[in-house]
């Protein structure tokens, strides 16, 4: 690899990790879906370079795909569904916001010593930065462990899944085609589903605290 | 062959006895002066020590079986020139300070101190654990001075002496499992022994316990907080600055010499641990607002400053670092040096306070620059030490101690890449925290107006306190502004210690590190600016005499002292911040006047906070024991004939025992 | 030996003018006139000429303080790699040793308002010791993530190598750590959002607070001091982050230098127009988040910069 593709991908990794602690960081739920608009762009950016480097025509239009499925329509539905809720802000964490940026910190830690197993397989620039998926895989867990608004939910399952793919694509070099559509749209239907069942929650109970949830146990 | 040190300890024998017999307006004077000439004898026989002359004895009939072997080398030599130091100064300031002390505890000081003297130098199992038990019996003892005149002390005698003798049993386990896996009990035999990996790891982790008890280290700090402030100040300084050192000497002595080493992880725990004491310990001093007790936590957070270091010296060791062992081991035996250099002068101003207002609480304090100003300005120089801030002497070994940590990294495999960043964390929030803590302590306690009626009253104290004090912040001043004149020794014990002991050149990477930084240079620089600035503004703007002027009031009539911030709200912005960590509890209790609920006759707030460790880990084992306790009640029904039943069957089932096996 | 000389008279004498500059920036952006860049320097003038105070009860501490403040800062001035990277000062070009000077000097101001007896100082002092301790891990780690391809906390090393290669600069590691170490100068300037410099309401203030009761030429001290700290810590990041004439002559550097630096403040102030002053409480999840920020660039350095 070159330089300049080198760097290049080391700051779409950056950017595609800054995003995701930002999102740990903030609680307006507006500025959260924004924030992960940003990040599918990165992780565009981050497929793309891989692509540019090894001239493949199918790893640009994957890029493409992705781009405007993760920065374009997952964003719009998201967008569309806290304009109904008329909730702003993610309220009152399990874990408060200082607290869960030290634990990011950590997380990131341990992310890069779990994977220093793959990058020893294959200690390439693109595996060296598989910490940065790794580290947003664990973000997205976090979130959802910790936050309480039903889009926090879906925003957090959504780092997982950028994580995923991200991680698919610097340590193997992508899956197929035929494979990351067929994920892409499992997140669309996911998405959808669970919108629908955050509309019904608010019919319910008037709010999206998952905690209220617990109510259904008796 | 070196004299200094069985002279050392002819002088506290001597002390001891001076306090005993002589009429008792005499006696704090001579056994204070004469255990001060023991303490610089000692400081003079470990520097020697240190400089390769070292001393040995054998007495092989002052012990049955085992005899008593006493060897002071390098290692030995540096704590016993610490506490050499220490004693000297604290010997000092008894002069004054203990005239009216009952004569038992006057008797005990000089054999504390011989003890605190010969632990280092033990050379043999046996001889180590009838040292270390003297010194803790003598310190309990010690503790336990001023029991008649405060309950508080009783609570804090009880909690150590069952602190110490778990540590003490953990020791005993460990060396004793050692000597027997190394067939000896000399430590040259288990310097040589080969014990098997299993037998290593238990002795470490036993004595690892047994050693941090001592040391205060988390999670077996609970007694030194207590037990530390209720001794009478010149032997808290003792225990604060020399016996809480035993426990690292114990750790490195332990680890790295007898058992040379070991896997990475033991280093790890160690480094840990050290990491965890630093943050408990600074954050409990944060928010402390009794002097002595914050002093107390400060000592935790720094013996877990210094078993970072020690800790990464042992991983880097194990590494295969040996330079950059070297060099974190050097910054965690300076951090040893520094911290009992101010350790013992801020007890000691401690103490002057006590002596001086007769309350510790700092919420009670201020106003004493102008009735105790040597006091106040030892203290700030003690605070200023503390604080980890240049010109001050444990910046030096912090920076050290960071430079270490950082240096690591290029090839240090991944449990370096994740450990050291948030080592260097953890010593960069307990730099942060302690600078907040002393400026709480020094601001607080010393300058403003008094709060009090009892520090309204305060005077300074006597010349031969000052003039203890005097020594200890000289000590502060000289290892803060040419720490170059101990690191090379300091050095050489670094060499000497880590196991393949490799020629002097190891200290190489270390003096190249040392002189990348001039304490002197930045005192220098910043004195000249001061002078510079002073002279500048003199000849331009402040011609005028200044002129007195009323503090802004809000144009509400003259503030009381009743409206400074105090210790505790000083410290409110942190407990808020560390809420999480440190679960303060508070309770407001409103009372109504009886005509109208809306109407407010008196609030009574009432606000602590508890150490959460203590709470979580020693309540509930508390609990166990007493209702363990409770229902061997059961056995004990007061008959005699049922007791000595017990003693005979104890007897026979043993015999039965040995009968069947042997 | 004439560099770092220099260097001094520049932050010296340019300090207030930077501080005018922002000011000016913001009056503008908010619609204002603004009073023109020299005013500080007119304020200094006026503060000198009036009578030295002593307010009552207070003593040594509350007089050593500005003389502290005004001098950590002009040595970190002489030290620091802002035109030059040979000091005379240089085994006190660390940057631990800068970060623990900066730090004194907060604390002899911290001691100066606690000395005073009042709540005001008090409050002032507490809050300016919180925001202190839960900045210096920040400036550390990120101090750690820039000395690792050094191999050195000396500034000017840090900045020799930066310059030599200015390409690093775009690197995951320098920018996780420039956005830090611009947060942690923003809360140890006691600029918006951490502390508003402008405020004269008792109980938002941090600094303000701790130097309510200096006056006349102590004031004057403190308010050149703090326009220093401010000037040397835009130059410490412009000295890491952007070197570019450093190995130029000296009075080409020196000219590259105050350019940079006010380019840095004018778009601090330009900044601060857009942010509004955080609820104190809510300042430590910043400073959480610049801790985060300056340990995954420590992180990154390794997962990223070992291709």
């Amino acid at each position: 690899m070159s330089d300049v593709h080198v760097q290049l991908l080391d700051l779409a990794c950056g950017a595609f990790l800054l995003t995701g602690v930002l999102i740990l960081w903030r609680s307006e739920l507006a500025k959260i879906v924004t924030l992960f608009a940003l990040q599918g762009v990165a992780l565009a950016a981050l497929i793309a370079v891989l692509g540019a480097h090894e001239g493949s025509a199918e790893l640009l239009a994957v890029a493409a795909g992705i781009g405007a499925l993760r920065a374009g329509v997952l964003p719009s539905l998201l967008r569309r569904a806290l304009a109904a809720s008329g909730e702003r802000r993610e309220t009152k964490p399990i874990v408060n916001v200082a607290a869960s940026l030290v634990a990011a910190a950590v997380l990131a830690l341990l992310a890069y010593a779990v994977c220093q197993p793959v990058i020893r397989l294959a200690p390439t620039p693109a595996t060296q930065a598989a910490p940065a998926a790794m580290t947003v895989i664990f973000l997205g867990f976090f979130v959802l462990a910790t936050r309480r608004r039903a889009l926090s939910q879906v925003v957090g399952f959504l780092l997982i899944d950028n994580g995923i793919t991200a991680m698919a694509f610097l340590t193997a070099g992508g899956l197929s085609p035929v494979v990351e559509i067929g994920v892409s749209l499992d997140v669309l239907l996911a998405v959808l589903v669970l919108q629908v069942l955050t509309t019904r929650m608010r019919a319910a109970f008037g709010g999206t605290d998952l905690d209220e949830l617990r109510e259904l146990r008796d | 062959m070196n004299l200094l040190f069985p002279g050392a300890l002819a002088l506290c024998a001597l002390a001891s006895l001076l306090a005993a017999l002589p009429p008792a307006r005499m006696r704090s004077a001579l056994a204070g002066t004469v255990l001060a000439g023991a303490g610089a004898t000692a400081l003079a026989a470990g520097v020697a020590a240190m400089t390769g002359r070292t001393w040995s004895a054998w007495l092989p009939d002052l012990l049955p079986l085992a005899g008593v072997r006493l060897e002071l080398d390098a290692l030995g030599g540096l704590f016993t020139a610490v506490t050499g130091g220490v004693t000297a100064a604290a010997a000092i300031y008894s002069i004054g300070y203990a005239r009216h002390a009952p004569r038992t505890a006057q008797i005990l000081v000089p054999l504390f101190a011989a003890a605190l003297l010969l632990v280092p130098a033990a050379a043999s199992v046996s001889t180590f654990l009838l040292l270390w038990e003297l010194m803790a019996i003598a310190s309990l003892l010690l503790v336990l001075a001023d029991h008649r005149a405060r309950p508080a002390v009783r609570s804090a005698g009880v909690w150590y002496a069952v602190l110490t003798h778990l540590g003490l049993v953990a020791i005993l386990g460990g060396l004793a499992a050692f000597a027997a896996a190394a067939g000896g009990e000399s430590f040259a035999e288990l310097r040589r022994a080969d014990v098997n990996e299993a037998t290593a790891i238990g002795v470490f982790l036993a004595t690892f316990a047994g050693f941090a008890s001592k040391a205060g280290i988390v999670p077996l700090h609970v007694w030194l907080p207590r037990a530390h402030p209720e001794a009478p100040s010149h032997v808290s300084a003792l225990m604060s600055a020399a016996m809480v050192n035993m426990g690292i000497y114990g750790i490195v002595r332990v680890g790295l010499d007898l058992l040379g080493g070991g896997p990475r992880w033991w280093w790890l725990v160690v480094l840990a641990a050290g990491a965890l004491s630093a943050l408990h310990g600074i954050l409990q001093a944060a928010v402390a607002s009794d002097l002595k007790r914050l002093l107390g936590h400060s000592t935790t957070e720094n013996m877990g400053l210094v078993l970072i270091g020690v800790g990464a010296a042992g991983f880097f060791e194990a590494s295969g670092e040996r330079a950059l062992a070297a060099l974190a081991l050097a910054a965690a035996l300076l951090h040893v040096i520094n911290h009992s250099a101010f350790k013992t002068l801020l007890f000691l101003a401690a103490g002057s306070v006590l002596h001086g207002t007769g309350t510790r609480d700092l919420d009670a304090l201020g106003g004493l620059r102008e009735r105790m100003p040597v006091t106040t300005a030892v203290f700030a120089l003690g605070a200023l030490c503390a604080s980890a801030l240049p010109p001050g002497n444990a910046f030096v070994s912090e920076w050290l101690m960071l430079q270490s940590l950082i240096r690591s990294l290029p090839d240090g495999g991944v449990s370096a890449a994740v450990v050291m960043p948030l080592a260097v964390a953890a010593v960069a929030l307990t730099a942060g925290l302690s600078a907040a803590t002393f400026v709480k302590a020094l601001g607080t306690g010393f300058l403003a107006r008094p709060r009090s009626a009892e520090a309204e009253r305060a005077h300074e104290a006597p010349p031969s306190m000052l003039a203890g004090m005097a020594l200890a912040g000289a000590a502060c001043a000289a290892l803060a502004l040419g720490p170059t004149l101990v690191l090379p020794g300091v050095a050489d014990v670094t060499g000497q210690v880590l196991p393949g002991r490799g020629p002097a050149t190891d200290g190489a990477y270390l003096r190249a590190a040392a002189s990348s930084l001039s304490p002197v240079l930045i005192a220098a620089a910043l004195a000249v600016t001061a002078a510079a600035l002073l002279a500048v503004l003199r000849a331009l703007a402040m011609r005028r005499a200044r002129r007195a002027a009323r503090l802004w009031d809000c144009g509400a009539g003259p503030m009381t002292a009743r409206m400074e911030y105090t210790a505790t709200s000083f410290a409110e912005p942190l407990q808020r911040v560390f809420d999480d960590v440190l679960a303060p509890e508070s309770d407001v209790e409103v009372t109504h006047v009886k005509e109208s609920a809306y109407l407010v006759d008196r609030v009574r707030f009432q606000a602590a906070v508890p150490d959460r460790i203590e709470h979580r880990l020693y309540a509930p084992a508390i609990a166990l024991a007493d209702r363990l306790g409770r229902a061997s009640r059961g056995l004990a029904n007061g008959s005699v004939h049922r007791y000595v039943g017990y003693g005979f069957a104890a007897f026979a089932v043993t015999l039965i025992v040995l009968a069947v096996t042997g | 030996m004439i560099g770092a000389a220099a260097q001094v008279v520049l932050i010296g004498v340019g300090s207030p003018f930077l501080v005018g500059l922002m000011r000016q920036v913001r009056a503008r952006l908010e619609g204002r006139a603004g009073a023109g860049i020299a005013q500080p320097m007119r304020d200094l003038r006026k503060l000198l000429r009036k009578e030295p105070i002593a307010p009552h009860g207070t003593g040594w501490p509350f007089r050593a303080a500005p003389l502290v403040l005004a001098a950590t800062a002009l040595v970190v001035a002489a030290v620091g790699p802002f035109a030059t990277t040979d000091s005379p000062l240089d085994p006190a070009a660390d940057l631990f040793a800068v970060t623990a000077l900066l730090a004194l000097g907060t604390v002899a101001l911290a001691l100066g308002g606690l000395d005073t007896g009042t709540a005001f100082g008090g409050m002032g002092a507490s809050r300016e010791m919180t925001v202190m301790a839960l900045v210096e891990p920040t400036i550390l780690l990120a101090a750690f993530a820039l000395s690792i391809r050094v191999g050195s906390t000396n500034l000017g090393q840090i900045a020799a190598s930066v310059a030599e290669d200015p390409l690093s600069v775009i690197s995951p590691v320098s920018l996780l750590a420039a956005v830090a170490l611009i947060i942690v100068t923003m809360a140890e300037t006691g600029r918006i959002p951490v502390d508003n410099p402008s405020t004269h309401l008792e109980l938002t203030m941090i600094h303000e607070a701790m130097v309510l009761e200096y006056a006349g030429p102590d004031l004057a001290l403190i308010e050149w001091a703090s326009a220093m700290r401010l000037t040397v810590l835009l130059g410490l990041f412009a000295g890491l982050f952007t070197p570019w004439g450093i190995t130029l002559a000296l009075p080409l550097a020196l000219a590259v230098f105050a350019v940079k630096v006010a380019v840095l403040g004018a778009l601090l102030a330009a900044a601060e127009v857009f942010m509004a002053k955080l609820r104190l409480f809510r300042v430590p999840e910043l400073l959480a988040g610049s801790f985060l920020l300056a340990l995954l660039a420590v992180a990154a350095s390794f997962f990223l910069e070992r291709a």
